[in-house]
Order: C-alpha cells, then sequence, then structure tokens
C-alpha cells in the first residue's frame, strides 16, 4: 500500500502555509501562472453565462458588485458599502470612486443599473433573470456614486447574487458595440484583460495596468490550459507545464502528496453528493421503499472508498462549516435488516429492479457501484446505465432519468441551494417534490434579514426535507487544488471556483 | 499443414477457455465485492492489487475471460451466420444477385469497423447481448467476400460443371461442392474473426461503450484503470495483457490455416 496517512499530509499542508505566511509581506510582481482547466466555457459574457467552468475567467476579467469572504461573508468589492431601508426593500449601494472599465468607460451608478436592468429585460433573455426578477423590482441612480435597488420583498439573497454572475460588471459601451462578439471579447473592470480565446486551446488574459487596487494585480498573465482530465493535469504539473490544476479527488493527490515542490489545498466546504429519484411517481411516491432505499446506504463506506474517508457524512443538504448547518439534523442510519423489513411492508418482499442512470464520471461510475452493491444486499437490484457526462444533466432535467446520483456545489446563501432544489416551484427540482409547509419555510426564510430568524426557519425546512426523503443524503466530497509551491496567495471560497486576482509566484 | 503457431494460438486458446469456464473455481476473490484497501499494490491478498473500489484485481481478470470469450464467439457466429449464406449465394449464383450483394459487401468494407460499431453502439443501449450483436453485424462483409471469392473459384471447377450439367440445382452444388471447398477458409476467418471482436470489444470499452459496470470487462478495466495508472498499474496492464494474449492466440489460429 502506497500513500501516506491523513495526519501526515495535514502536517505537510500546515508546512506549506506556514511557508507561505513567512512570504506573505513581499508578495513579488510579475511572472505568468498557468492554469490547467476541463474548460466547457461557451461564452464569457456574464449576462449569459451558464457553465460552470466560465467563471473560472470571469473572475479575472470582471468585479463583482460584493465580493465572498472564505466563509460565504459579504464583503465589499465594487461597492464600498450599503445600507438598507428599515422596512427592508430598498438598499443603496456606495460605489467605489475612481473605478473604471478596461475600455475605459467609468464605472458608476448608471453603469450598475444598465447591468441589472439587463438582466431583468425579457427581451435580452439572460438566465439570470429567473432568480433575480422574483428579487428586484427596479434600479434607481441616486447620484453617480450611489445606486438604489428597489426590492420585491426584503431579499438578504440579494447579496449573495451580487457576488456571482448576476453581480458580475459589464461595460455598458463595450457591450453594445461589440454585440454578440461581447463573448470572446468581454470586458470588465476586473484585474486581468481577456486577449486571446482559443477554443479547446487556451485563453490568454493580460495584466490590467489601471486596475482599481493600485498594487494588484501581481501577475503579468494568466493562461488557462484546456486540459482532457485532471490525471493528465497532475502530470502536466509535475513536470512544471501548468502551475495549478483543481477538482483533483483524494485518489487523484494519491501520487503528488509527498511530492516536493507541489502544494495541496484542500476545499473547505465539499460538494454535496445524494441519490435523487422522482418522488411524486411510482414506486418512490411510497415512503417506505423511500426509507428501504435510506436504510440500505452504507454512507460510511462510500466515504471510506470514494472519498479515502476524506469526505464528510450527509445527513442533509448543509455541510458542517456554513452557518444554516444543523448539527441535530440525523438521515435514516445504515441498517439493512430493518431497510429490507420496509421493503416488504412497501409490498416488495422479493425486493425490486431498478435502472441507476450514471453519468460517465469516475466518482459518480464509483457511487453507483457500491450504491449497487449496497441496495443488492436488501435485494434492490440495480443496473447501471452509463451517460455521457455532457448528455446525463439534460436527460435528468427533461425527466428522462429517473433515479441517478448528482451533486452541488454550496451557494453563499442557504437560499440559493435549498429554493432551487426543494421548493415546488424550484428550477432545478427534478425530484419534483412538493411539500407546502416546506414551500411555506423557504418563501419566508428568503424574505427576513435576522440570520438567527433564517437559521431556525431553514433547520425546520431541512429537518422536514431529510424526513420527506424526496432523495437520499449521501456524503460530501473531498477535493484538492495542487499548486505549484512558487505560486503563493491562493485560498478557495467555498463556492470551488478559485479566484486568481491575488496570487503572485516567487522565484 | 501443421504450423507451430497453430499449436500455440491452439494452447493459447484452451488456457483461457479453461480460465472462463472454471473461474469460479480459479478466482481468489468475489470479483464484484468492494473492500476498503483500495488501489493497493500486489500482495499476498491480492496478487494483482486492488483497483479503484477495492476489488480484487486477478479475480475481475480471470472473470473478465467469460465476457471476452463471449462476445468474440458470439460475434463471430452472428458475423458468420450472415457472412457465410451471402458469400456462397454470390458466388454460386452469380448474375444480378451477385452484382448486387458485392456492392452491398464492398460498401460495408469501406467503412472501418471500429467506427461502424461505434456509431451503431452509441445509438443502441451498450449490453452485452447488443455489443455481439454490433460486433457480429461489422464483421460480416470480409466474410462474405472471402466465401465468395471462394466460391467463384469452386464454381468454374470441372466436377461442379459436369454437377451443373446433369441438373444439380444450385442448393445441391452450394452443399455438396462449394461448401466443403470453402470450409478451411471459413474456419481460418472465423478465428480471426474473434481476435478482431474481442480487440473492437475492448476499444470500445475503454471507450465507454462497452458493458456497463460493475462486470468484469477487460476493456472497461483497461480504460478504469487508466486514471490510477501511477498509482497501481496492474489495474490496467493485467487486463491489457489478457486482451493482448487471447487476441494474439486466435490470431495465430486464424493466420496458420492461410
Amino acid at each position: 500500500m502506497i500513500g501516506i496517512g491523513r495526519r501526515e499530509v495535514l502536517t505537510g499542508l500546515t508546512g506549506g502555509i506556514l511557508a507561505m505566511a513567512a512570504h506573505a509581506e513581499t508578495p513579488s510582481r510579475g511572472g505568468t501562472l498557468t492554469v490547467g482547466l476541463s474548460n466547457d466555457s461557451k461564452t464569457y459574457d456574464p449576462i449569459f453565462s451558464v457553465q460552470y467552468s466560465e467563471r473560472y475567467v470571469l473572475y479575472l476579467a470582471f468585479d463583482t458588485l460584493v465580493k465572498y469572504g472564505p466563509d460565504f461573508s459579504i464583503r465589499p468589492e465594487l461597492a464600498e458599502s450599503w445600507e438598507t431601508s428599515p422596512d427592508g426593500k430598498r438598499i443603496v449601494f456606495t460605489l467605489r470612486e475612481g473605478v473604471s472599465f478596461q475600455d475605459g468607460t467609468p464605472f458608476d451608478a448608471a453603469a450598475v443599473k444598465w447591468n441589472i436592468d439587463q438582466r431583468l429585460d425579457e427581451k435580452v433573455n439572460s438566465p439570470q433573470r429567473q432568480v433575480l426578477a422574483p428579487i428586484v423590482a427596479s434600479v434607481d441612480v441616486v447620484d453617480s456614486r450611489h445606486v438604489a435597488f428597489n426590492l420585491v420583498t426584503p431579499s438578504p439573497v440579494l447579496f449573495s447574487l451580487l457576488g456571482e454572475r448576476t453581480g458580475f460588471m459589464v461595460s455598458p459601451t463595450a457591450w453594445q458595440q461589440r454585440g454578440p462578439v461581447f463573448g470572446t471579447q468581454p470586458v470588465g473592470t476586473g484585474a486581468f484583460i481577456l486577449k486571446e480565446w482559443t477554443r479547446g486551446m487556451r485563453v490568454v488574459l493580460e495584466r490590467n495596468p489601471n486596475y482599481w487596487q493600485k498594487a494588484l494585480p501581481y501577475l503579468d498573465r494568466i493562461i488557462v490550459q484546456d486540459l482532457a482530465g485532471s490525471v493528465i493535469g497532475v502530470q502536466r504539473l509535475l513536470t512544471g507545464e501548468i502551475d495549478y490544476v483543481d477538482q483533483l479527488t483524494p485518489t487523484d493527490v494519491l501520487p503528488i502528496e509527498t511530492r516536493p515542490g507541489i502544494v495541496l489545498k484542500p476545499i473547505t466546504v465539499g460538494r454535496w453528493y445524494f441519490l435523487q429519484w422522482h418522488v411524486n411517481q411510482p414506486p418512490f411516491d411510497n415512503a417506505r421503499l423511500r426509507q428501504a432505499f435510506a436504510h440500505a446506504i452504507d454512507r460510511d463506506r462510500l466515504n471510506e472508498i470514494t472519498m479515502r474517508g476524506q469526505g464528510t457524512i450527509s445527513d442533509g443538504p448543509t455541510p458542517p462549516g456554513l452557518w444554516w448547518y444543523d448539527p441535530m439534523l440525523k438521515s435514516y442510519p445504515h441498517d439493512p435488516a430493518r431497510a429490507k423489513a420496509l421493503l416488504a411492508e412497501a409490498g416488495h418482499p422479493d425486493g425490486l429492479e431498478f435502472v441507476l442512470s450514471t453519468p460517465q464520471v469516475s466518482v459518480f461510475q464509483q457511487i453507483s457501484q457500491l450504491l449497487q452493491e449496497q441496495l443488492g444486499a436488501v435485494g434492490i437490484r440495480l443496473t447501471l446505465q452509463p451517460v455521457a457526462a455532457s448528455e446525463w444533466y439534460a436527460r435528468v432535467v427533461s425527466g428522462a432519468t429517473n433515479l441517478t446520483p448528482t451533486r452541488w456545489t454550496q451557494r453563499a446563501d442557504p437560499d440559493g441551494l435549498l429554493y432551487i432544489l426543494f421548493h415546488s416551484t424550484g428550477f432545478a427540482n427534478t425530484m419534483k417534490y412538493k411539500n407546502e409547509q416546506v414551500d411555506a419555510l423557504l418563501a419566508q426564510a428568503r424574505t427576513i434579514y435576522d440570520v438567527a430568524r433564517r437559521r431556525q426557519l431553514y433547520a425546520e425546512a431541512q429537518r422536514q426535507i431529510v424526513a420527506d426523503l424526496p432523495m437520499a443524503p449521501l456524503l460530501f466530497g473531498a477535493e484538492y487544488a495542487a499548486l505549484r509551491a512558487s505560486v503563493n496567495g491562493f485560498a478557495w471560497v467555498p463556492d470551488q471556483i478559485p479566484r486568481f486576482r491575488d496570487v503572485w509566484k516567487s522565484g | 499443414m501443421t504450423r507451430p503457431g497453430r499449436w500455440i494460438g491452439a494452447g493459447l486458446v484452451a488456457a483461457i477457455a479453461i480460465v472462463a469456464i472454471a473461474a469460479p473455481l480459479l478466482a481468489p476473490q468475489d470479483p464484484y465485492a468492494s473492500g476498503t484497501d483500495m488501489l493497493a499494490l500486489p500482495s499476498t491478498a491480492h496478487r494483482l492489487g486492488t483497483d479503484d473500489l477495492g476489488r480484487d484485481v486477478l479475480s475481475r481478470v480471470i472473470y473478465g475471460a467469460q465476457a471476452s470469450l463471449a462476445i468474440g464467439f458470439g460475434a463471430a457466429l452472428v458475423a458468420m451466420l450472415i457472412g457465410v449464406p451471402v458469400g456462397l449465394v454470390a458466388g454460386t449464383l452469380r448474375g444480378v444477385i451477385d452484382v448486387a450483394l458485392a456492392a452491398v459487401i464492398d460498401l460495408f468494407i469501406a467503412l472501418p469497423g471500429l467506427v461502424l460499431a461505434l456509431i451503431i453502439t452509441v445509438m443502441v443501449a451498450p449490453s452485452l447481448r447488443n455489443l455481439i450483436l454490433v460486433l457480429g453485424f461489422v464483421m460480416w462483409p470480409p466474410i462474405a467476400r472471402l466465401v465468395r471469392g471462394q466460391a467463384l473459384a469452386i464454381r468454374e471447377m470441372l466436377f461442379v460443371e459436369a454437377a451443373r450439367a446433369t441438373g444439380g440445382t444450385p442448393l445441391w452444388i452450394i452443399r455438396h461442392h462449394v461448401w466443403p471447398g470453402v470450409l478451411p477458409v471459413v474456419a481460418a476467418q472465423f478465428a480471426t474473426s474473434v481476435s478482431f471482436a474481442i480487440f473492437t470489444s475492448a476499444s470500445l470499452s475503454f471507450l465507454g461503450l462497452g458493458i456497463p459496470p460493475p462486470a468484469a470487462d477487460w476493456g472497461g478495466m483497461v480504460r478504469s484503470g487508466y486514471d490510477y495508472l501511477a498509482i497501481n498499474p496492474w489495474m490496467s496492464l493485467a487486463p491489457g495483457a489478457a486482451v493482448s494474449l487471447t487476441v494474439m492466440g486466435f490470431y495465430v489460429i486464424g493466420r496458420s490455416f492461410r
């Protein structure tokens, strides 16, 4: 058995962090950072961005109105500060002074209003409209430095939206001039200017010399190099062809755990993995059958094998470390005997058969085979049906897929994931889950600013969801970024999109 | 006509057939049982180490012989069942039927087998049965062409002409003169087809279009081991070697008849 214990990895990491702290006072200017990424980007126009990996580049070419801290706290970015009216329905942002877009257009209140108006405009048809329109009624320019958001209801969710796609500020002049090519020649206020995008090859970004944070960025250039998978990324990291690669599983990093010159950065909040089904249709409309599934699954063993024990068992949608996590929440424990009994009570004493749709991604294939083994032991026989990763989610959305493992990254606000997945009108509710009590709780919690009260409401909603089992929670994944040791200043945000603005290279 | 190659080939094929049949006796462990010692290197507990789910690689390679031989023989049989009759009819009857059949055969031969198999497999759901049918369908044209060529040569021989002159029907001629004549060629081509089917199915599995997991399937094992070459290379190397030896065994037998 090769590989080393986890404690040693952690010691190694701590050493790396200490070494970095020693450098921390003297970030050096210059150099090129080469990032390896399996890039599925279709556009770099934030208004139309949908793909996961587009955000690697968007966070370089653009800035958001507010930004996320390492704990998902909301911090100033292009907006310096904000004030909420007593009724909670009007928020006035004070904008940073002296900021311009990369094409020289000044960044001011009019630009913010234009940006939000684009997203709200039915004719523009931005995919962000569906989350923004129920929240924002209109945007007013107070003066050039102050912009007011008039809300439909009080909305704490707005801040989290303004830290991601909805909050990327696009140059209105460039957007109108460039039209459809804006997606390949984007203009923001960001620290890097997109110079070249050769699809399937690389994206080249160069330092913005007029960036509003005078010392930043440190790097001259960032190249996002296309990769055909993380294993190849690890090899290229070893040869020095790239400086950074992420989305590595605990297994992927085994060969590099002890390599000198390589630093591993574990993500801080894992993706949520669960097993979903159509809860409103037979046979899954039978609560006993769902409970039989949940009792048959050994989450500890799933974690042990697929995450080498480095993930966390999931008892519900929220992992430890986020403020809406409820340590009291427990899902159905592993109990094969109970599962068999429930199966018999549900009218299937001889067991039954299902097709499990399996996206062709290593970790999903592993989870699927283990589920097959565990469920098979109580008489639930699964046939695995591999589906190309590119087709899989479309099939889930269309309803062609019933039983399948799936995963979601965490959002900065509890509403971000819980509402879209578990509200009966949520656009990602492919389980077809509908519980009026949960709907009411989720609808109420998204209009309250008081965190303590929201925590209570979300705890109640999650308790109900976990009891209802519109899905069986599995685990929160462990993942790593691997960097060459010369790369400094990198830190994860829990949304798992790397930000390279503050990174510098030494020696 | 005995060549040493044939005996080497026959030995290899016999050994693999024995492994396939006696897999439950030979495999030290359950090939489907997961374990918590993942990607372990070879040890006394696991002679070829374990895979990403902690399963015993040796046991999976042993069981993999079953799927490979089933695909190899099954697909070759399907190809024969289509290719031999088509070739015999075309070669014996000549005329318009021959021209039409020869055109169809040439059309299919012009398409590369793996590409054709890929396209069809994407359309039908991958399973053991479908894989056998798809590969059989891809492999029949070369067999038909070969049989047709042989039949053409045989039908021009004096004893066949004599049979025709004395009123022998085409079916009678095929059965008594042409078929015995093409039999050795068919036997050789059968062995070559088995090797092609096993190789192509491994390629399809490697591309993710083979028998769905958790089947112990050599091509699929090579593929899933590819991500872990730096950790336990045997996860890929062992099934890869098994494919090579099996393909070689059948190929050598087929060649020795030429």
